[in-house]
């Protein structure tokens, strides 16, 4: 059915595009640690060894109850619900910063259980709803 | 007037700047499009004055350049 | 039926939907915009920053549908050199390019709000600026380079490096650790953006449609009358 000239077209394309598509795989595979925008407190206290000079980010929720303002410091434990981590930070936190909601710091660990923060973004999840509704659903709950 | 509408709790730059912008790409896109496309029809016209009154004849029976010198002396 | 593959028919047809989209495309976007500013009601989380979702996002996924069909119809033309297709991609390509901008703008004007930061280096806003790249590549390849052939096989490449890009963009925020969320809207799978946000986000995904279809029309008309011009010369 197909000419010559098309299927030699074919086979180049289907060989080139498959190798490419194993390259890529290959890079992302190696470069895992740099796509990642940030770890998990269980990802960091399952590395053996950490670079306490090297900036990093750690990500997850900011456990209900532990946010603690001091004066120049605000202070928080970020959890992803099985490890957590300490987290201080001086400075202002963004205003959708709350209690039980995503959290990414910016800085560097001083062990593996306290992490001293640069900066602090905060991460929002994919549910969007007016507040009449949430309240709703809130009164739904209890 | 209720001024907040247009402040949106303090988040009016961030909503009313990305619609303006918005607006404004789409608008450029626009008009840029518009006016290649008027100048290519008024060009391809001017080039097929100059040919011959046959070959003139000859191309204004493809539908498309009829469809092209029609949509030119609509504006 | 064959009607439809002949290009004066095609032209011909194009003029017509031209001055159909013409008459519904400024209503429906005020209405879109309207409802998007003030009707809808504010987010539980965020307050009125979600408001720049109903330009983000529609813009985010014509900007993906874009470079889809660009590439399929590109590879389709190296492979079985089917010429008009050539014609339909170019017509795309820059209706692509504005909306992945507009999407990395309004996302980056987004961000500051409610993130806390204009940009970040995560894999769903990094492999987004990734397919702007490969957008004005793909145009500056087949506008710049003369020989037809050596054009058609780069912008094959770059549509085969493209759709690969697209499944990281689509997946990114499954398979990394991402500050971007994950996606509310899923056709297979549940929704967790509420109705009355839905229905603003659907009427200006409409209207950012038909205005797609009033750029494309136009474009195409432009590249099929390149192509007349061309063999008028010939003459």
């Amino acid at each position: 059915m197909l000419n010559n000239k098309t299927k030699n077209r074919l086979t180049i394309f289907v060989a080139i595009s498959i190798l490419t598509i194993i390259a890529i795989v290959f890079i992302f595979k190696t470069l895992e640690d740099n796509v990642l925008y940030f770890y998990s407190p269980s990802e960091i206290s399952k590395t053996d060894e950490i670079n306490l000079n090297n900036k990093i980010r750690i990500g997850g929720m900011v456990k209900e109850g532990s946010v603690k303002t001091s004066e120049d410091e605000i202070k928080f434990i970020v959890t992803d619900f099985k490890k957590e981590i300490i987290v201080s930070f001086q400075g202002t936190v963004p205003a959708l910063f709350a209690e039980g909601k995503g959290v990414v710091a910016e800085g560097k660990l001083k062990d593996k259980k306290f992490f001293v923060a640069k900066r602090i973004l905060a991460k929002h999840d994919e549910n969007y709803m007016p507040p009449e509704i949430k309240k709703n659903l809130n009164k739904n709950a209890k | 007037m209720n001024l907040n509408i247009f402040l949106m709790n303090g988040h009016g730059f961030y909503v009313w700047s990305s619609f303006l912008l918005t607006t404004l790409a789409c608008l450029f896109l626009f008009l840029k499009t518009r006016k290649s496309l008027k100048k290519l029809e008024k060009e391809f016209i001017k080039e097929a004055k100059t040919l011959t009154n046959k070959e003139f004849e000859d191309i204004k029976k493809q539908k498309v350049v009829k469809a092209i010198l029609l949509s030119y002396s609509k504006n | 039926m064959f009607k439809f593959l002949n290009p004066s028919y095609v032209f011909h047809l194009t003029g017509k939907i031209l001055n159909f989209v013409k008459i519904f495309i400024l209503p429906i976007s005020i209405i879109g915009i309207i409802f998007a500013l003030f009707v809808s009601p504010r987010d539980y989380i965020q307050g009125e920053s979600v408001r720049i979702m109903y330009v983000h996002v529609p813009s985010a996924w014509i900007s993906l549908l874009c470079f889809a069909s660009i590439s399929f119809l590109c590879i389709l033309n190296f492979l079985f050199k089917i010429k008009s297709a050539s014609l339909i991609y170019k017509s795309l390509a820059p209706i692509g390019l504005v909306f992945n901008f507009i999407a990395i703008f309004t996302g980056s004007l987004w961000g500051k709000p409610t993130w806390g930061t204009w940009w970040v280096w995560d894999a769903r806003l990094t492999s987004m600026l990734v397919l702007m790249f490969f957008y004005i590549i793909f145009i500056l390849s087949y506008k710049f380079i003369k020989d037809d052939s050596k054009a058609l096989k780069i912008c094959t490449s770059i549509s085969v490096l493209g759709l690969i890009n697209l499944i990281i963009i689509k997946y990114s925020v499954h398979w990394w650790s991402t500050l971007h969320q994950q996606p509310s809207i899923n056709l297979s799978g549940e929704t967790t953006v509420h109705y009355s946000m839905l229905i603003p986000l659907s009427i200006m995904l409409c209207a950012f449609l038909l205005y797609s279809a009033l750029i494309f029309l136009m474009k195409y008309r432009i590249e099929t009358i390149r192509v007349k011009r061309k063999r008028l010369k010939k003459l």
